[in-house]
């Protein structure tokens, strides 16, 4: 095993695929000079043919993917920024997710789309917004988000590999996050819709992902000797694992869902519904969430406090306990 | 002299900068430091900067030359006195207490209670039913509560507003069993007189008020007679011998209910409810059936009443197979509200567990104004055709509220009820 | 259109302004002192002020990241102390603190600077659209970069401006780079002004480090948008001598720019340029030059003493909340 970056683990995965398949490119902007750590180096081993940058033009950018994915390649078309996705979002989201369905499910669509998301730097809503939420809501398109340098290797990989269009973004407040990952040549995936259960426990469920994943795990270490509390990582949005996510039900009673989105529509209500129709006698207090509030994400320094952080959970976990 | 101290951090450069290493300090501690000067060579992943004193004063270092930090790490103090900060000195650093509503304002959630309805429904008010009135309880506290018996208005609820929850369940079984257990090992440890003590409450006082308040607030007789079930029996034993065509070994008990059918049919009033001071006769039928269920100890025991929807319109088979299921449901906690509701008349057998021929006087299931109570079949010689012939004759109580049902109402009924039993064709009709 | 001398001082004025506040931002970024991150204006800030000072209040204005707008908005008279306070998360912000390094100043027609790049064309439109309705004369000044028109609504907005005949003038400020994209890979053709040949619209190419030369175009396109007679494509050709943003490399493609390009590009410094010309024209003497630089280095203390007195905005969430609809 070695210890490496979450960007770091995300550049691995797309240069092993990239090697082994020729079809594999990445296209986007300033990929090349890579703004964020994923991409860098890719352009000295592959070229500027598998290694693309584009004019500031999201929907020719977008439309470079989804053409060559129709011809047999497969892209990974990286947003840089996930709330740069909507610049083209009808592309992305309702012609890609229909292709393949309303065609008769005669043509695979390969497509991986990326991008940095989360809060943490202070930006604001354009640069701090995430999309797994809304993409989640669009059926035909797969949506995941790594946690930890191990799942988003392995994650990327399953990513690449599979038919469908994937959504993968990564949240930058877990960019240098440093982890385990098996040796190099350790060609391991991480199948998309799985959870793992991160952290055992028996009082409460918490579902958490990416930096929230992190946030979750650091509260179940400090309420260790008075809450025990699991904590599992969906690791894919759609589809979604419920069956892991019952089984610790069935355990702990009790669920906390934090999801870093806002409150209205967003995974964090979808997933609650599910429960409540599918484990309703699981339940012996109602599901908390801890979500970002129905307001644009602020930046400056009210960002650290509106949006999800250990404080807002250890307080849901507690309640949920009461 | 007061010491303010400002506190510089490492800081974030640039969108993708995580962290930094402080490569060298260009001044030295306890330097006096003009803003603006040289101050540090910071180092990122990928760019090296010479940072700039934000403000003046004496410098003290916290990070030494060569450690990788967080950005928004503590670096370094400027002091105004050539001292290094203590517990006492003021920051000069503007606060950075996060402001009292750091919950976000989707976690403060209104809790709304739950409605008590305003009518209770009297025809589900039988011997032990679920929730007649709303709780506040978790689902898997309601379901808890089915499963091991605890009836769950009375209990108080631990949980947030007084919601009923798991550990209530839990801890209500577990002092039943607990006492019993305690009173039963009690009671072996002194060699006493008491083996057991059983509280008047939950079920058994259920049962206990419904059965005073039945003999008190009606005028209920019993009749008893025999029926010769010795041609149903016969009958009986061919559908047995179908028992994998049919998929049920049909009882004593559905050619009882197919009686009961065709003797309502003929005295209707039979399959009334007294609500308030109105007899309301009913055109289903739902047979009420007495469940025995086990007591918390091995002396006491428990009683439910399950309900058979419309058996008026089932065959022998269907009314079989719907009442062991329905017995199995009430038996294992399963118990619907439907099963447990709307009886129009009820049965209450003592076959098979009584002695020979017994004669009861079995309690009207309230607001029912009709129950019948068959006990354990007997073989007499009885007088046919001028003959003596063994038959086995099935005894009979029939106990009917007299505010409702006259005697000779309750004889028509009694003798369409015998003569459907003796005369099992009549069940074809 | 020439400019008179009291122009050219109102322009050298702000030219030096620029260049300070442009440096006062830089440095306070190393110091830690700047929430989110700073785009520098080094080399880049000729075309803002140009483009800028003759504006009249009502006229809209839309600056770009390049030194985050900065230099336009002293240059229309806006005050940067708010922008300031907002840019360091303070509560007398021009937007509360709730923006990072967003703006607004709607009394001076400055509505917003979006995080997507090329965001402006459209709304521009409808200003444009406005001022037409209105009659008052009203211009439309909408600023941005090279990499801008790769987005299919700038296109959009070239084609209905020139339609419409809308009060817009189209400024192209080209420094020849994108992060690390440069403008010769990324256009097919070296000016990006040939676009506006396609749609029947008037161009003109300007050297962008020359604020005089950039001036003067701008009031002859200032002029015809007034007078009725529709948008005007002006391409300044200008310089980034700094990286993208600070933190991240200086790179063109995936290589750091080379030392001869720096040096090539500082031989053409904007303050230098303009400052021999004042000279030589005779209509500025040194120490007019070094007392407006003086007068500039007040104004930033007091918006720094402005911003750094100010409280840190941190209101609770539910008084956030009133603020997310209109009432």
């Amino acid at each position: 095993m070695r210890t490496i970056t979450l960007t770091d683990a995300i550049r691995e995965a797309i240069e092993e695929e990239m090697r082994v398949d020729s079809s594999v490119f990445v296209v986007g902007q300033d990929v090349r000079g890579a703004i964020f750590p994923h991409t860098k180096g890719l352009v000295e081993e592959f070229g500027t043919d598998r290694v693309v940058d584009t004019p500031i033009a999201e929907s020719g950018m977008y439309g470079v993917a989804f053409g060559a994915a129709q011809e047999g390649m497969r892209p990974i078309v990286d947003f840089m920024f996930g709330g740069f996705s909507y610049v083209t979002f009808s592309e992305c989201s309702v012609t890609t997710g229909q292709y393949h369905f309303l065609h008769g499910s005669q043509h695979a669509l390969p497509i991986v789309i990326t991008a940095g998301v989360g809060t943490g730097q202070r930006l604001a809503n354009d640069h701090a917004m995430s999309i797994h939420g809304t993409f989640a809501h669009h059926p035909g398109i797969k949506v995941a988000m790594p946690s930890t340098p191990y799942d988003a290797k392995g994650m990327f990989k399953a990513a690449i590999r599979d038919n469908n269009p994937v959504v993968i973004p990564w949240h930058m407040g877990i960019m240098m996050l440093k982890g385990e990952v098996p040796g190099i040549g350790d060609d391991y995936i991480v199948p998309l819709g799985v959870a793992d259960v991160k952290r055992v426990g028996s009082d409460v469920t918490v579902l958490a992902n990416s930096l929230q994943l992190q946030h979750a795990l650091s509260v179940a270490e400090k309420l260790a000797p008075e809450i025990s509390v699991e904590v599992i990582d969906p690791r894919s949005f759609v589809p979604f694992d419920m069956e892991t996510l019952l089984t610790s039900l069935e355990k702990t009673n009790r669920l906390v869902i934090v999801d870093e989105d806002w409150e209205s529509g967003g995974f964090a209500a979808t997933v609650s519904a599910r429960v409540v129709e599918q484990g309703f006698d699981l339940l012996d207090a109602p599901i908390l969430r801890v979500t970002l509030p129905n307001m644009p994400v602020p930046g400056g320094y009210m960002e650290e406090y509106v949006a999800p952080n250990p404080e807002r959970i250890e307080a849901a976990i507690r309640e949920v306990c009461l | 002299m007061a010491n303010t101290v400002t506190e510089y951090v490492m800081p974030k450069l640039a969108m993708a900068m995580n962290e930094g290493t402080v490569a060298d300090w260009l001044v030295q501690d306890g330097d006096y430091v003009e803003a603006g000067i040289p101050l540090a060579a910071i180092e990122t992943e990928k760019v090296a900067y010479d940072v700039e004193s934000p403000v003046s004063g004496y410098f003290y270092s916290v990070v030494p030359v060569g450690q990788t930090v967080d950005c928004g790490t503590l670096l370094a103090h400027f002091c105004t006195e050539p001292r290094r900060p203590d517990a006492a000195d003021t920051s000069a650093n503007s606060s950075t207490d996060l402001p009292a509503d750091t919950l976000g304002a989707n976690e403060a959630r209104s809790k709304r209670d739950p409605v008590a309805p305003s009518v209770v429904d009297s025809a589900s008010d039988t011997a032990a039913t679920s929730e007649p009135k709303r709780l506040k309880s978790s689902p898997l506290a309601r379901k808890l509560g089915k499963q091991l018996n605890i009836q769950l208005d009375a209990l108080t609820g631990s949980g947030p507003g007084g919601r009923i929850v798991k550990r209530d369940v839990m801890a209500a079984s577990e002092s039943k069993t607990h006492q019993s257990a305690q009173l039963a090992t009690a009671a072996e440890a002194s060699g006493g007189d008491i083996l057991a003590t059983l509280p008047m409450s939950g079920l058994r006082k259920t049962i206990a008020n419904r059965m005073v308040q039945s003999l008190q607030n009606t005028a209920q007789v019993s009749c008893h007679w025999e029926s010769d079930i010795t041609r149903l029996l016969a009958q009986r034993a061919e559908l047995v011998e179908q028992e994998d065509l049919l998929g049920t070994r049909v009882s004593v008990n559905a050619f009882l209910i197919k009686a009961l059918v065709y003797a309502i049919r003929q005295v209707p009033i039979a399959n009334a409810n007294v609500v308030n001071d109105e007899i309301v006769i009913h055109r289903n039928i739902n047979m009420g059936m007495a469940i025995s269920i086990p007591g918390s100890t091995e002396y006491d025991s428990g009683l439910m009443v399950g309900v058979l929807h419309n058996v008026e319109s089932m065959g022998l088979v269907a009314i079989d197979k719907g009442m062991r299921s329905l017995i199995a449901r009430v038996r294992n906690g399963e118990a619907t509200s439907d099963d447990l509701s709307g009886s129009t008349f009820t049965l209450s057998s003592t076959a098979g567990i009584g002695p020979p021929g017994l004669k009861t006087t079995p309690v009207l299931n309230q607001p029912n104004v009709a129950l019948l109570g068959p006990s354990t079949p007997v073989e007499r010689p009885m007088i046919k055709d001028g003959d003596v012939k063994a038959c086995t004759m099935l005894p009979l109580s029939f106990t009917f509220d007299h505010r409702a049902l006259d005697g000779e109402p309750a004889a028509r009924f009694m003798a369409a009820l015998n003569n459907a039993l003796e005369k099992p064709s009549l069940l074809l009709t | 259109m020439a400019l008179s001398i009291d122009q050219k001082k109102s322009l050298m004025t702000n030219l030096i302004r620029a260049e300070e506040f442009n440096r006062m931002m830089y440095r306070r970024m190393m110091q830690g002192k700047l929430i989110g991150f700073y785009h520098p204006a080094e080399g880049a800030i000729a075309p803002g002020v140009a483009a800028s000072t003759f504006l009249n209040q009502d006229d809209n204005l839309s600056p770009h990241h390049r030194g985050h707008g900065i230099t336009h908005m002293l240059s229309k008279g806006i005050d940067i102390k708010y922008y300031l306070a907002e840019h360091t998360g303070k509560v007398t912000g021009c937007c509360e603190g709730r923006s990072a390094f967003h703006f607004s100043f709607p009394e001076h027609k400055v509505y917003m600077m979006s995080g997507f790049i090329g965001y402006n064309f459209a709304p521009a439109v409808g200003w444009g659209f406005a001022a037409k309705q209105r009659q008052k004369g009203q211009v439309v000044m909408n600023c941005s970069g090279d990499g801008s028109y790769g987005q299919g609504r700038a296109h959009e907005a070239l084609l209905m401006a020139q339609n419409w005949k809308l009060p817009i003038i189209f400024f192209c400020e080209n420094n020849g780079m994108s992060i690390f994209s440069t403008a010769m890979e990324m256009h097919p053709k070296p000016d990006i002004s040939s676009l506006a040949e396609g749609f029947g619209m008037p161009s003109a190419i300007v050297d962008g480090q020359n604020v005089f030369e950039v001036a003067e175009a701008c009031l002859e396109a200032i002029a015809r948008a007034r007078a009725g007679d529709g948008p005007t494509f002006i391409e300044a050709k200008t310089l980034r001598f700094n990286e993208h943003d600070i933190g991240t490399p200086d790179l063109s493609g995936w290589e750091e720019r080379s030392e001869q390009e720096h040096a090539e590009m500082r031989a053409r410094e904007p303050v230098t340029i303009a400052t021999k010309i004042a000279l030589e024209e005779g209509w500025l003497t040194q120490p007019d030059i070094d007392h407006m630089r003086e007068a500039a280095l007040r104004e930033i203390a007091d918006v720094e003493a402005f911003a750094d007195e100010s409280e840190i905005a941190r209101p609770p969430v539910e008084e956030l909340m009133q603020g997310v609809f209109a009432p």
